[in-house]
This record gives structure tokens, sequence and C-alpha cells, in this order.
């Protein structure tokens, strides 16, 4: 990324900080083709259920970690306690649904 | 753009340049865990009830896919136009940047204004909140999320005003970036939502 930069004017630090929007339309289009392919998951029908849940899942995964790590900035340094906030929110969270998926069930 | 005059003197980061800035990205983060939590005690809720519909209408009757998807596009695109706006101002573009607010809470609006309309359909069909566990957990989840949006748009909407008047500094800079994390974190509650609630409704 940087070599991109290094003709423009400025200091060292402004020519660090100066990110380009490449990699965040990355994120944004790899985020539509995952929405797509989800949608289009759901709109075929007759597809084998189970596979169906597990490629939504796993098409909201992969979105949302891409999108908390660049859109969010977490992949940047100096993002240790979001990351253990946002972590231990997540534990608790599967906790939560694991608990009401096996109260409904059994 | 008469806010260059103050552009000049501000850091690369500016939001990150003041202990100040830093500690209210720090306490935003922790304050996100805990909404992390709250959506996951909601989400806990309706996948409890989902199947709990009573007389009311079932998830599948009701849920439109095609609407589904085009709040799903306004909200993604509105993610993307606040990274825009961020970027902005780490260039000191305070013009581009009160721009890209401006489009994100454009976006966040059709987004709820979709909501409300599709809110209002289901209540037409019988769907209201008090209909069955399933209606009362839908409501509760996909309307606090809708709340969210709600608030985020008065946010950044003032914030908009604020710095038309003081102009883009190191108190106002760590403001944008946290309202930006906000509505990332209000898209990444969605992709669940969609994913979830009615994707899965579907199936």
């Amino acid at each position: 990324m940087t070599e991109n930069h290094s003709a423009s004017h400025g200091t060292e630090t402004q020519r660090h900080r100066a990110e380009g929007p490449q990699k965040h339309i990355i994120v944004f289009v790899l985020s539509m083709v995952l929405t797509i392919i989800a949608f289009a998951a759901v709109a075929a029908g007759n597809v084998n259920k189970t596979f169906v849940i597990f490629l939504l899942l796993g098409m909201a995964i992969v979105q949302v970690f891409a999108q908390l790590a660049f859109w969010m900035h977490m992949k940047d340094r100096g993002h240790f306690f979001p990351i253990i906030g946002i972590v231990g929110g997540a534990f608790v969270v599967l906790m939560l649904v694991a608990l009401a998926l096996l109260w409904t069930w059994w | 753009m008469s806010a260059h005059e103050h552009a000049g003197a501000l850091p690369p980061e500016p939001e990150k340049a003041t202990l100040e800035g830093r500690n209210k990205i720090l306490g935003f983060w922790l304050f996100l865990g805990a909404e992390t939590v709250l959506f996951g005690t909601l989400f806990s809720a309706y996948l409890a009830f989902r199947n709990s519909t009573l007389d009311g209408p079932k998830p599948e009757e009701l849920f439109q896919l095609p609407m589904t998807f085009i709040m799903t596009v306004a909200l993604l695109v509105s993610s993307l136009t606040s990274v825009f706006a961020v970027q902005a101002m780490h260039r000191h573009k305070t013009g581009p940047m009160l721009g890209w607010m401006a489009v994100t809470i454009a976006l966040g609006a059709v987004f709820l204004g979709l909501e409300i309309y599709e809110f209002n359909e289901y209540a037409h069909e019988g769907h209201r909140f008090t209909t069955s566990a399933f209606s009362s957990a839908f409501y509760s989840l996909v309307g606090f999320h809708g709340g969210h949006v709600a608030f985020g748009i008065l946010w950044i909407g003032l914030l908009i005003l604020q710095i038309l008047r003081k102009g883009l500094t190191v108190v106002t800079a760590p403001k944008v970036y946290v309202s930006a994390i906000y509505w990332h974190f209000i898209d990444v509650v969605w992709v669940f939502i969609f994913t979830v609630v009615y994707l899965m409704g579907k199936v």
C-alpha cells in the first residue's frame, strides 16, 4: 500500500496515514457477493436444509469478520481491549444461543 | 471548506491525538461488547420462540426476501460511505467528510423507512407485538436494531451540525470516528438479523 503513495507529497507520517479506499471497496464487494450468495441459496429453494443453514452462517461470519477487521479497524495495532470486549461479548452470546436452543429442543 | 484553516494544525489521526480521544474510543469498544451481549439475549429469545406462532402468521408466510435484500444493500452501502467519511477525516477534508456522513444517514433513513413500511404491512397481516411469542421476540429484536439505526441517524445528524459550527478539531474528530464504529456495528448486527431471522425463516 505504501508504494502507491510514495509519489505523493507530504511528510513520512502523512504518507503512512493516508490509506487508499481500495481494501475497503474490496471488503464491500466481498460483503455484497456473500450477501447475494446467501439470498440466492434461500431463493433457489429445494436445497438440503442443513447445508443451507450452515452456508448462511458461514457467509455471515466471513462477512462480519471482514467488516470488523477492516471497516472497524480491529486489525490495526492497539486494538487489544476492543478484541477482548467483542470476543468476550461473542462468548456470552454463544452461550445464550446454545442455552436457548437446548432449552427448546430438549 | 472554511474548515481548512483548522486542518493545517491537525495531526494525521486527529481522533487518537489526545488521551481523551483514545479513551473515548476504548470506552466505546467496551460499550459495543455490552451491546453484543444485549443483542445476543434478543437473538437467543428469538431462536427459542421462533416456532411459537400460536394462530398468528408464520415467518415463512410473512417475510419478503426482495424487501429484506434492498434494506440489506442500503445498510451495507451506508457502512461503506461511513468508511469514506473517516478516510476523508484522516485527510483533514472536512467538506467531503460531512458529505459522506450525510449520505450515510440518508441511506440509514431509507433503511428505517422500509422497516417502518414492513412492520406496518405485518401489522395489517395480523402480526402484532402481542400476537404470539414469535411476534414479540421478532419485534423486540428487529425493532431494537431499528431503534439503533434511528439513534445513529440522530447522532450523526447532530454531529454534522456541530462540525459545521466548530470545524474538525482534536475534540470533534473522536466523535466522528466513534460514530462510524457505531454505524458499522449496526451493519454487523444486521448481517446476523437478515441471516438468522429472515433467511433462516425462509429455509
